[in-house]
């Protein structure tokens, strides 16, 4: 009898343990894991090294921080720095840091790892396509632990903002040799393997200061067909996708995925060089642009939510220094323009594009369309896409364009400064540039926005870039992912994403 | 015999010589190399200049190709562009998944093949006959990436059978591999089927009426032993030069089938070596490609040689 019962007593205990883990697991259910597909863009060079020009895109913002964040309104907001203060002439800059944050191998992050990474980057042995953004630092020296100052060649004003390029990552003191393979940084994941043909996977760092993660790991697949990408998330083998504004309409059963259109500051475009004939003339470039009806071109290339509105300047609607200028379509005084600078009969162009981009071709026809009422015959010449940066961009007089969002100070020093690497207009005018350094230079914030919106008057006047929308971007993710703000991708915080299948 | 078959063993080295220089040089002249690949938007000025110093562009095409086919010679194809290891190190693990993927097609679609041509020769002209023809020219005619979003549609979409694409480590184990293989394969048999299918059931048709099976008929044979003993295998002699190209087909890796089911195999490191412009993964990978193929009708031609006297006297 004494048996029976301890063996029935058994019995019902094991029922109450098995009910008890059962009740634990609901309380704090598994952490997911987030599938995320990489295209192996580099061929398999890649690197874990954000400074890389061949860095593994996906990896970057989950394993590193950045020292400042774009905020909600386009201005800066604090990410591993916590303020920052220039001095009158904004010539230096002094950053404090966020104390008590770990690297993953446990060492704390502190002024000196800071320090490094961004000598490195004006370091003239390195070489890394952020020296285009940060090569205005003359030093970086610590202070102290967590306080450092830096030296700018030229004043900048707005420098935090350039800090918030998504590839100025914090790396540990003396990494720099082997950060491309270890990954080690301060950001919610930590590299578990590194396998760019196999599976990449990123383990939660329980550690990370600003929580702990919500997902138990992130898994980087490798999948370089972009029509492989779209059967897997068709399939549910991803849980994202970036679609095509064409492509949304796949995606529209909302009990296995969630759409989120965004505005971005991508945009395409077509380019006139300013130092070549007929493009050397104001008055041609103006009528160019005149004959768009930007509003069409988007219905007609991306579908009616496919996009916004540019008007020839690359500052984007999201940006602090946006400037809203009209541009609507003057057929009358384009052609007024155009037999004022010599062509009463029209004048016939050759526009360049490839299928680099999609959106090219129908671009190109759309505005043959729209140009021929004004007398001007566009001749649509399709070339090869390989090469097309090196053959026919920046060589022929009038061609096709990409480029990804970028703040206006970055774009316009990059783009529109004469002499810059990317001038693709050619254009080249020492008052324009003279402009751009008070921009850049005035540290009173009204004064300072006057000037960049007189900048972007002047391009949509006399520039050389025809800018006809900035493009939305289409993010499809699986439903069964929770916590995504409607901020671009590069911006999400990944602690707070979490997974339930 | 002997000098038939060197004659052929040379001729088949001579095509793979002529290959390799058409190779080599016809990637050199394609627009695009591996700088203008890799610095997309970079690739201007001092930039180009220096990455063509380091991977050595610049230097004579003839000199070029000296020192990569003395190296091939040895199967030391150098290494990749992109991903700094041996050419053959890479493909190595991924010429073993094609080869997975080719076997497991061809051991299915070869006999399905063969076994149709054999019932459509058997009812010429019937219903049935109609019916298989059409379908099997029907599915060749189909693109093979049509059939394969066809499939993935419903098997992997709709159903969620299998995987719609491979999400699998290049060196997984084959157990890994093969829920992958299972929508491929069909594809693949569905592309290959029709030609064996139709050469079987023609030569079958042929062999039926000639004269030693209607004497073997005559003389009372069982007919499941006339057709399996006597007319099978004179019926598959022509078909056998089709069944190597199919082989050789298969495992030099499909390169759209792979490419739209992201299998780990080499026609995926094809695609996308040549997208990279890695150019000596590319020149290695055509050599191996011609090497399958020549090697493999060579062997058809021997195996036709044993199975068929008439042709062991060399002519002329």
């Amino acid at each position: 009898m004494t048996v029976l019962v301890s063996r029935w007593g058994l019995v019902l205990a094991l029922f109450i343990s098995a009910f008890a883990t059962l009740g634990v697991a609901q309380a704090q259910p598994e952490r997911g894991t987030l599938r995320i597909a990489q295209p192996v863009e580099w061929g398999g060079s890649e690197s874990l090294d954000p400074y890389s020009e061949f860095r593994l895109y996906d990896a970057n913002a989950r394993l590193y921080n950045r020292l400042v964040q774009p905020g909600a309104d386009g201005a800066p907001a604090p990410e591993l720095a916590t303020s920052w203060a220039a001095n009158d002439d904004s010539t230096e800059w002094t950053l404090q840091l966020r104390e008590g944050v770990r690297f993953h191998d446990g060492s704390d992050m502190t002024a000196d790892d800071v320090a490094y990474t961004l000598n490195r980057v004006i370091d003239p042995e390195f070489d890394t396509p952020v020296k285009a953004v940060l090569g205005i630092m003359e030093s970086v020296e610590a202070i102290d632990d967590y306080s450092l100052l830096i030296r700018l060649s030229s004043p900048h004003a707005d420098f935090p903002l350039l800090l918030t390029d998504y590839r100025v990552q914090i790396i540990p003191e003396g990494s720099g040799d082997t950060i491309g393979a270890t990954g080690i940084g301060t950001g919610p994941f930590k590299l578990e393997t590194f396998d760019v043909d196999g599976t990449t996977v990123l383990a939660a760092n329980d550690d990370y200061w600003e929580g702990t993660p919500k997902l138990a790991s992130v898994e980087l697949v490798p999948i370089p067909d972009q029509q492989a990408v779209l059967q897997a998330m068709l399939a549910g083998q991803i849980d994202f996708f970036p679609a095509s504004s064409s492509e949304a309409d796949l995606f529209t059963d909302e009990s296995k995925y969630a759409l989120r259109v965004l505005p971005s500051g991508g945009w395409e475009a077509f380019v006139m060089r300013t130092d070549t004939a007929p493009f050397d003339d104001v008055r041609v470039r103006r009528a160019l642009r005149l004959v768009v009806d930007r509003q069409e071109m988007i219905d007609l290339v991306l579908g009616p939510d496919g996009g916004t509105v540019a008007c020839d300047t690359p500052v984007w609607p999201g940006d602090q220094y946006y400037a809203d200028l009209a541009c609507t379509q003057d057929i009358e005084t384009a052609r007024a323009l155009l037999a004022e600078a010599g062509y009463p009969d029209g004048i016939q162009l050759d526009l360049f594009v490839s299928d680099l981009s999609q959106d090219w071709l129908p671009m190109a026809e759309v505005y043959q369309q729209q140009a021929a009422e004004a007398g001007i015959e566009v001749n649509i010449i399709q070339t090869p896409s390989d090469g097309y940066y090196s053959d026919v961009w920046m060589v022929e007089p009038f061609t096709a364009t990409a480029w990804g969002q970028r703040q206006a100070d970055q774009i316009l020093n990059e783009a529109y400064r004469g002499g810059a690497d990317w001038n693709e207009t050619f254009w080249n005018d020492p008052e324009f540039d003279a402009l751009l350094d008070r921009a850049r230079s005035e540290s009173d914030a009204e004064a300072r926005s006057a000037l960049y919106h007189e900048i972007q008057q002047t391009i949509w006047e006399d520039g050389g870039s025809l800018i006809p929308f900035f493009v939305n971007s289409v993010d499809v993710w699986s439903s069964a992912v929770q916590g995504i703000p409607d901020v671009p991708y590069n911006e999400i915080p990944w602690h707070k994403v979490s997974v339930t299948r | 015999m002997a000098k038939l078959i060197a004659n052929r063993v040379v001729a088949g080295m001579a095509t793979l010589f002529l290959v390799a220089i058409v190779v080599f040089f016809l990637t050199d002249v394609l627009p695009g190399d591996i700088c203008t690949a890799m610095l997309g938007r970079d690739a201007r000025g001092q930039a180009l200049t220096r990455c063509r110093e380091s991977y050595g562009t610049e230097r004579p095409p003839t000199e070029r190709f000296a020192a990569w086919a003395s190296g091939a010679l040895r199967l030391d194809f150098g290494m990749t562009y992109r991903r700094d290891v041996p050419v053959a190190e890479l493909i190595a693990p991924r010429f073993r998944n094609t080869v997975i993927l080719g076997l497991a097609a061809a051991a299915i679609g070869i006999p399905l093949a063969i076994i149709l041509g054999v019932i459509s020769a058997l009812r010429r002209d019937s219903g049935l006959d109609t019916a298989i023809s059409s379908l099997s020219i029907m599915a060749m005619t189909l693109p093979d990436f049509v059939t394969a979003t066809l499939l993935v549609f419903i098997f992997s979409i709709a159903l969620g059978w299998f995987p719609a694409i491979a999400i699998v480590n290049v060196d997984a184990p084959l157990n890994e591999l093969l829920p992958n293989i299972v929508l491929p394969v069909i594809v693949l048999t569905l592309v290959m089927v029709a030609h064996i299918l139709r050469m079987v059931r023609s030569s079958m048709i042929d062999v039926l009426s000639s004269p030693f099976v209607q004497a073997v008929q005559l003389r009372g044979v069982p007919s499941r032993r006339v057709l399996l003993r006597h007319a099978l295998p004179n019926a598959l002699l022509p078909s056998i030069n089709l069944i190597a190209l199919t082989l050789a087909w298969l495992l030099g890796g499909t390169l759209i089938v792979e490419t739209v089911f992201n299998y780990p195999g080499v026609g995926t490191l094809m695609v996308n070596a040549i997208s990279d412009r890695d150019l000596p993964l590319v020149q290695a990978m055509a050599l191996l490609l011609a090497a399958l193929q020549i090697g493999l009708s060579l062997l058809a031609d021997l195996i036709a040689l044993v199975l068929n006297p008439r042709l062991r006297t060399v002519r002329g």
